[in-house]
């Protein structure tokens, strides 16, 4: 075998192959959003092949969906081949490498990547979730990557692409410059058509708190620049994961001890610190089997091979003692029972604010199960469904609620329970989505205008799409500014009808604080917060 | 308008005034004055059980015809905005927007009278990329050649309205530099002005219209005479007669079988009217349009021709 030029031929195969799979993940991305047909069942994809997800669901709700039984692909290969989940298909891994290779501008780095304590960080961190999950509290949306990094991407990436491309293109509009008789906008007016028609399709979005969400986004990528993919070799609680499942990879690195001379290239190029350039020390739950190493060596010293996973590997262990084991967790049932204390995730009270999409099971159970992958938020087509901040509490960081200011539930749309991944928002079909209540609104009667100036409007009982209105008027006689007696319609809200779908709030003449305003008061799916009596329960 | 008359377009007419015999329509004219075109028709269909998009078809054809065929608005080169209320997430049943085979329809006779380009859009109450698919609107018209547009929020500019409640108001530029603009209404009950009709319908060219609803009839006569209309084609295939103007109870339609076409855009209003059992007098939209100089509520004193259509 002529070692070198084939190996760089991996190199670029696994290159290849880290394009198309983050590709297919943007992909996905872009796909996930009301385009006037069922939505594609390849959504979930990248979450259903998630081992961490699939696992924290599976001990937080002892169910497991079917599509995520495809991560124990993941799981197989991973014994296999330890983690090349990590160095081949992971698109957050990817961008990292990306952002690696831009930080190095080309050269190679001069020390080496040299075996850090820290690098268990990541093995606490999976251990610590998982024992949180086991009580309820999901939070490993928030380190998963492929879940971080869609989050990142919805909340902030697509309407950043959108922004640039609609205002460039109406800043153009707007101008419309000439060249003698030919207009700029006959060539950027069909470009920009065709990303509103065919890529981006639904408005530009807007999330609440996305500034956060993109500095976090940001402050990762940046720390490519502290150690290569450092993310990856000390956070990401996805590879903590598939680390514990690469003690007995059929997939070795050998450094032949006689060929090396010790030059260190190889550990200088290994963005994972898995210390190849020490013979029978090569950390196998560290690797990412990118090819650096072997195709970087100089004098074919290093080699992957393929040995019976029966055979103990000689390699150096993985950095997690019995202590560390006992410190996660400790570390994840102090910050389980931290976020418990609170009167909201007691149950005592409900958060007003907090409307959950229509089909989300009740909290404790949505808890258990959601993300925070943002996903039922690109699908919604109104943008009304908006990452929390803290509303939901310190578990609900990044969970979807329905902000009606912003947008309202469409009452002829179950997009977001179809999309979600985990189940957290029940696919219902439409008959049955349509008699969810999500909450339930009320009037501000010092603001609504024929309440308290004596004007005619009921915007919000036209918009009402309840086939019999959850808002009737009463007309009613008042006294104008000037003494004049006059006859206005005054909206009510039926609370038997109303769904919280919060159209009347969005559609309210006023647009600071609306005059009708939504709240999760007697929303179905908590018995303990329905407000009204009778056929409300059903 | 064009003043000459292409073989192509003489063949065109000839063909279009065969079928319109072979379709068996029945003119009955009740003007006093039958010189010069017609100002309003209103076709009726006659025909018996068939499929609605027949009827829609054949109905939007010969009440256009009745008006003195599209070429009497669309000259060769035009650019036409057909304004269709799109405004509701509702399937065509559910009369909640206008019938998709009467846009469909429009748009294959705005080419044939040698338009240009045909641009098919509303600004929207529910999302428009939901709307547009569930009203089939968006399917017809682009299969019928026209351009869907989707109304760009940014994209508004604020026009002299010179109206007696709206002064500088954000207008949709694309519509207002058509050369024509056909408002084709579906006639709806609404809650809050009793019907939505022909006028009423240019409130989707417009942003910022929720404080409309403070003074609705004189906002939309506004609007009205800023848009100076020259014709509007009136869907009452089906009508929605309660709960409007989104309703969704089929119980709440009713299928009167009707398209009525004219200049007078108050006129056609008036009739919408009585269409949902209003008496036209009390209605404050076309009291207000009347009053205003936007047309005559009495359609019966304009040049009408009533036809029957099988």
């Amino acid at each position: 075998m002529s070692g070198h030029r084939s190996h760089s031929l991996m190199q670029w195969t696994r290159r290849s192959c880290q394009c198309v799979f983050l590709c297919l993940f943007l992909y996905l991305v872009m796909l996930a959003r009301w385009g006037g047909n069922e939505p594609s069942p390849l959504l979930a994809l990248f979450f259903d092949f998630d081992p961490l997800v699939s696992v924290a669901t599976w001990l937080s709700t002892h169910t497991l969906a079917a599509g995520s039984l495809l991560s124990l692909i993941t799981i197989a290969v991973t014994l296999l081949l330890a983690r090349v989940f990590c160095g081949w298909v992971c698109p957050l891994g990817t961008v990292h490498h990306l952002m690696t290779w831009l930080g190095q501008r080309g050269r190679r780095p001069r020390v080496r990547e040299s075996r850090s304590p820290w690098q268990r960080l990541k093995y606490l961190l999976v251990v610590g979730l998982l024992v949180m999950t086991l009580f309820g509290v999901h939070w490993v949306g928030v380190f998963d990557p492929l879940s971080l990094f869609y989050r990142s991407m919805t909340a902030f990436g697509v309407p950043a692409a959108h922004y640039v491309v609609e205002d460039s293109a109406t800043s153009v509009y707007r101008a419309d410059p000439k060249v003698g008789d030919w207009h700029v906008t006959s060539v950027t007016e069909p470009v920009y058509k065709f990303f509103r028609d065919r890529v981006f399709f639904t408005k530009r979005q807007g999330f609440q708190g996305s500034s956060l969400i993109a500095l976090l986004f940001v402050l990762i990528l940046a720390l490519n620049l502290v150690r290569p993919r450092f993310w990856c070799r000390y956070v990401c609680p996805l590879g903590g994961g598939l680390g514990f499942l690469s003690q007995w990879p059929a997939l070795r690195l050998e450094n032949n001890a006689d060929l090396c001379n010790n030059c260190g290239l190889c550990a200088r190029v290994c963005p994972a610190a898995a210390q190849p350039d020490q013979p029978g020390q090569w950390l196998k739950t560290e690797c990412f089997a990118c090819w650096n190493c072997v195709a970087t060596c100089k004098q074919g010293a290093l080699h992957f091979t393929l040995a019976p996973p029966i055979r103990k590997p000689v390699a150096g262990k993985m950095d997690f003692s019995r202590r560390a084991a006992v410190g996660a967790v400790a570390g994840g049932v102090a910050a389980l029972t931290g976020f418990r204390q609170t009167p909201l995730a007691q149950s005592k009270v409900f958060e007003p604010s907090l409307i959950r999409p229509p089909g989300a099971l009740p909290e404790r159970e949505f808890l258990q199960r959601c993300i925070q992958c943002g996903m039922c938020m690109r699908a919604c087509p109104t943008n009304a469904l908006q990452p929390c901040g803290l509303e939901g509490g310190v578990e609900g960081l990044w969970t979807p609620r329905i902000v009606p200011k912003v947008g309202y539930c469409v009452y002829d749309c179950n997009l977001c329970g179809q999309v979600c991944p985990t189940g957290a928002i029940a696919p219902l079909v439409l008959e049955e989505k349509k008699s969810v209540k999500m909450g339930l609104a009320v009037f501000d009667k010092n603001r609504c205008l024929p309440h308290s100036y004596g004007r005619n409007c009921i915007i919000c009982e036209e918009h009402c799409p309840l086939p019999k209105k959850a808002i009737f008027f009463v007309e009613q006689e008042v006294t104008l500014p000037s003494g004049e007696k006059a006859v206005v319609k005054q909206p009510q809200v039926d609370p038997s009808l109303c769904t919280g779908c919060g159209i009347c709030e969005w559609s309210c003449v006023f647009k600071d604080r609306a005059a009708i305003n939504v709240t999760s008061a007697n929303e179905s799916r908590n018995p303990g917060n329905i407000a009204i009596l009778g056929d409300a329960y059903f | 308008m064009s003043t000459t008359s292409s073989r192509r377009e003489f063949l065109k007419q000839g063909a279009l005034a065969g079928a319109v015999t072979l379709g068996g329509a029945a003119w009955t004219e009740t003007a006093t004055n039958a010189a010069g075109p017609m100002d309003m028709a209103i076709a009726r269909w006659k025909g018996g059980d068939s499929p609605v998009s027949d009827i829609a078809v054949k109905l939007t054809e010969q009440a256009m015809e009745a008006i003195g065929g599209m070429k009497r608005f669309v000259s060769k080169g035009d650019v036409v905005w057909i304004k269709p209320n799109i405004g509701w997430d509702r399937t065509p049943e559910q009369a909640g927007n206008t019938n998709p085979d009467v846009v469909k329809t429009l748009v294959r006779m705005c080419l044939d009278a040698g338009a240009k380009t045909i641009k098919v859009g509303d600004n929207t109450c529910n999302p428009a990329e939901k709307t547009y698919v569930t009203s089939k609107i968006g399917e017809y018209a682009r299969e019928a050649g026209a351009e869907v547009v989707f109304l760009d929020p940014n994209r508004y500019r604020d026009m002299d309205i010179g109206g007696e409640r709206l002064k500088m108001h954000p207008v949709y530029p694309e519509v207002v530099e058509c050369d024509l603009v056909i408002s084709v209404p579906i006639t709806k009950h609404h809650s809050a002005t009793k019907m939505t009709n022909c006028m009423k319908n240019f409130m989707g060219v417009v942003e910022k219209r929720q404080i409309f609803h403070q003074d609705l009839p004189t906002c939309i006569a506004d609007i009205t005479a800023f848009m100076k209309p020259r014709i509007a084609v009136m869907d009452a295939v089906r009508i929605l007669t309660a709960n409007g103007p989104t309703g969704g109870d089929l119980k709440d339609v009713s299928q009167p079988n009707i398209i009525a076409a004219g200049t007078d855009l108050v006129a056609l209003d008036a009739f919408g009217a009585e269409l949902l059992g209003q008496d036209p007098k009390t209605m404050e939209t076309v009291l207000v349009g009347e009053k205003r100089g936007l047309g005559v509520s009495d359609y019966h004193s304009l040049k009408l021709k009533e036809l029957d259509v099988a």
